[in-house]
């Protein structure tokens, strides 16, 4: 299926030296650069909270409520992409701030952030692309891939898409519990305890946006709550966006179980590259994603200080040209456009089609020998 | 900040409106010194008195719930982007309203030579409660023998500018060790204290000018009533253990040492032993990565992936030095979080499990 067959093994193992050599370069480079960094992050998505949640307490003047939403809309995303994520990824404990470490962040959405790093950090980024044990490749919703098998259910599923990026946080938030797995290895009271950490948090987070600043807004109340849902929407949409370019666009790589047992390193690392993809942008676009556009670079070295994937990008692409494999990158459009194919042409069943990935690569050595 | 605004940022309200963050998140957009709970200050001064030593007065927040003579706090200051946190004596009396403290050179120390160096008003620190019992009575003994050596000097000081201001040195002698008088912090204050109070007898001995390392001779020349008296003793951990031994065989009276709360654990002895502090148990180092002994030892530290990736088995190391498997790189840790699956011991190690 998924790997480059014309790579010995000698080639993949000094592949990985080449790819360790670049995480050991920069995680012993960490320093006040990175500080700053994140500070600076820290305090954009602090302020424009205050200022956006302020902003709608005057919301009954559309320009305030625009702006508000805008701005409420803006903390969120960075809160979820660009802090959450990445500081539950272990990328900022090196700095001993307790405000930072992964071990005891929460982040603001209805996930819970211990259920969050099981699903995404241990199952995801260990299993990344395998089908039938990463449970992202579809969030049992959706068929993602030729190898899940067809059921009549996902003849709606652009439908249930659309409604799962609206929803999108309630998605993630409900992703953990593994619900395929209930009466199999997974008992009702696993499941009531979990139910119980979501139902906590999503108390906190319902109380916040829509019981207790709407009331802190008095007459203003109907504004304060329609903008603090129109920026939870927007966040919604924008998480599920670039979430879904990382793994689901036309030339990613999905991989079966019996070729990613008892990987190498090496190979290890060609299959987080290869079933990643990555979005091209300006630096403010690849910092509301969380840096999620560098999803190949993020799946390389998942605990990296996020911004340092713009660093090394060029140098893993260098090694990919050099090793004759795919570095799948493109515009956010063109990148979507190929997950919104493969969403409809996986809602029917579906035959392999032919490989069209050696007419459509860049690549001079064909990365594949047959068709996948 | 203002009683009424404390309680109110401390109210539930206002931190289901800041949740999941904490209110000190959305603090710090104005000053990073402000938190409802956490006490943290600035440096106003800082004064070299000696080559290698600053001496710092720092404005604690509200949160500083003040100290006892001889108490001593952990001082954190960012350094590169990282925090790090060391003890130091509170020198200054418990009623002053700024928190002194007297950082020494420490070899090649990350913390001592950025604060000796650079450390300059307006530095931010977090601090901690003050810790420690020291000396556990306000008020002295009818005899007392100060001994110091080096930085040790600074809880004596403590000690000493409390019992002046509550007019108590009636009978107290302070010998301290110092390599010179130029070396010697707060020579100066000490001296004016011994000037203005009959009951304060001062003994110097300079090391790099003559003076002898401590020893039966200068006890028994210049503490003849040793036995009455009772003792505070603070130097480098060789000196103290040195003075302690002479003393007690002089003096059934209590001996108080100076021992930081956050100091070095007892760590297990041998070749790369492995010690799990919170359970009591100790494993051979030798095999396998800390995850694997922990398992073998009975325990069931958290996991995931096992291979570096996910963080899940990140444990507190108290002290110890380890190897990571993923590059064959060597060091030494302190009070450090560090994933357990690609770590083995390359030394000894004491893991909070």
């Amino acid at each position: 299926m998924g790997r480059p067959t014309h790579l010995t093994d000698a080639d993949v193992a000094e592949f990985g030296r080449e790819l360790d050599t670049i995480r050991d370069e920069v995680m012993s480079d960490l320093g006040e650069r990175d500080a700053r960094y994140i500070h600076s992050v820290l305090r954009t998505q602090r302020s424009s909270e205050v200022a956006g949640r302020a902003l709608l307490m005057a919301g009954i003047l559309p320009p305030a409520w625009l702006a508000g939403t805008a701005l409420l809309s803006l903390s969120k995303i960075l809160e979820n992409m660009e802090i959450g994520h990445n500081v539950m990824h272990g990328q900022w404990d090196w700095m001993n701030d307790p405000a930072l470490d992964s071990g005891t962040y929460e982040w603001d959405n209805t996930c819970p952030s211990s259920q969050w790093k099981h699903s995404h950090n241990y199952v995801h980024h260990t299993f990344t692309n395998i089908v039938d044990l990463d449970r992202d490749l579809g969030y049992t919703l959706l068929r993602m891939s030729e190898d899940q098998p067809w059921e009549p259910r996902f003849i709606v599923q652009p439908g249930i898409a659309m409604v799962l990026a609206a929803w999108f946080q309630w998605g993630v938030a409900l992703h953990d519990l593994e619900w395929e797995r209930i009466g199999k290895d997974k008992t009702w009271s696993e499941v009531g305890s979990q139910a119980s950490l979501i139902w906590a948090k999503v108390r906190k987070q319902l109380l916040k946006d829509y019981i207790l600043f709407p009331a802190l807004a008095g007459p203003m109340a109907p504004f304060v709550l329609t903008g603090n849902y129109s920026a939870n929407l927007t966040r919604n949409i924008w998480t599920f966006l670039i979430i879904f370019c990382g793994h689901f666009t036309d030339e990613v790589e999905m991989f079966d179980e019996a070729e990613a047992t008892n990987e190498t390193r090496g190979q290890w690392y060609l299959r987080q590259l290869l079933g990643s993809s990555n979005l091209t942008g300006s630096v403010p676009f690849h910092i509301l994603s969380g840096h999620l556009s560098y999803q190949i670079e993020h799946h390389l070295f998942p605990d990296m200080p996020s911004h340092r994937y713009r660093d090394i990008a060029p140098r893993v692409q260098a090694i990919c040209e050099r090793y004759g494999i795919n570095y799948n990158t493109g515009p956010l459009t063109r990148q979507f456009g190929g997950v919104v194919k493969r969403i409809l042409r996986m809602s029917l069943p579906h035959r392999r089609k032919h490989n069209t990935l050696t007419e459509q690569s860049t690549v001079h050595t064909p990365v594949y020998a047959e068709a996948a | 900040m203002k009683p009424v605004i404390k309680k109110m940022l401390g109210s539930s309200f206002i931190g289901a409106l800041a949740s999941p963050l904490s209110v000190d998140d959305y603090l710090g957009l104005i000053d990073r010194r402000l938190s409802v709970r956490e006490p943290r200050g600035r440096v106003v001064s800082a004064v070299r008195q000696t080559a290698d030593s600053v001496t710092l007065k720092i404005e604690p927040n509200d949160n500083w719930q003040g100290h006892h003579a001889g108490q001593h706090l952990l001082l954190g200051v960012d350094l590169a982007g990282v925090r790090h946190s060391r003890c130091y004596s509170v020198a200054s009396a418990a009623n002053e309203p700024l928190i002194e403290i007297t950082v020494k050179r420490n070899g090649n120390g990350r913390v001592s030579n950025f604060l000796v160096d650079q450390a300059a008003r307006g530095q931010l620190v977090y601090l901690s409660h003050a810790e420690g019992d020291f000396c556990p009575d306000t008020r002295p003994p009818a005899k007392a023998l100060l001994l110091s050596a080096g930085s040790g000097i600074t809880p004596v000081m403590g000690v000493l500018r409390h019992w002046a201001a509550g007019g108590d040195l009636t009978d107290v002698v302070f010998v301290h060790y110092a390599r010179s008088r130029a070396d010697m912090i707060y020579a100066q204050e000490i001296e004016d204290l011994a000037a203005r109070h009959e009951g304060l007898r001062i003994v110097c001995v300079f090391t790099a000018e003559g003076g002898a390392r401590i020893d039966d001779a200068t006890l028994d020349a210049n503490v003849p009533d040793l036995a009455e008296r009772e003792v505070w003793l603070c130097g480098p951990s060789g000196f103290m253990d040195a003075a302690e031994s002479l003393i007690a065989a002089r003096t059934r009276e209590p001996i108080h040492r100076e021992q930081f709360a956050a100091s070095r654990r007892e760590a297990a002895h041998g070749e790369g032993a492995v010690q799990f502090l919170k359970s009591g148990l100790a494993a051979s180092g030798d095999d396998g990565s800390l995850l694997e002994i922990a398992e073998n030892a009975g325990l069931k530290p958290a996991y995931g992936c096992r291979m570096g990736i996910c963080h899940a088995c990140k444990c507190r190391v108290a002290e110890g030095t380890v190897r990571d498997l993923r590059n064959n790189r060597v060091r030494e840790v302190r009070d450090t979080d560090i994933q357990l699956c690609i770590h083995a011991a390359a030394g000894d190690v004491a893991i909070e499990l």
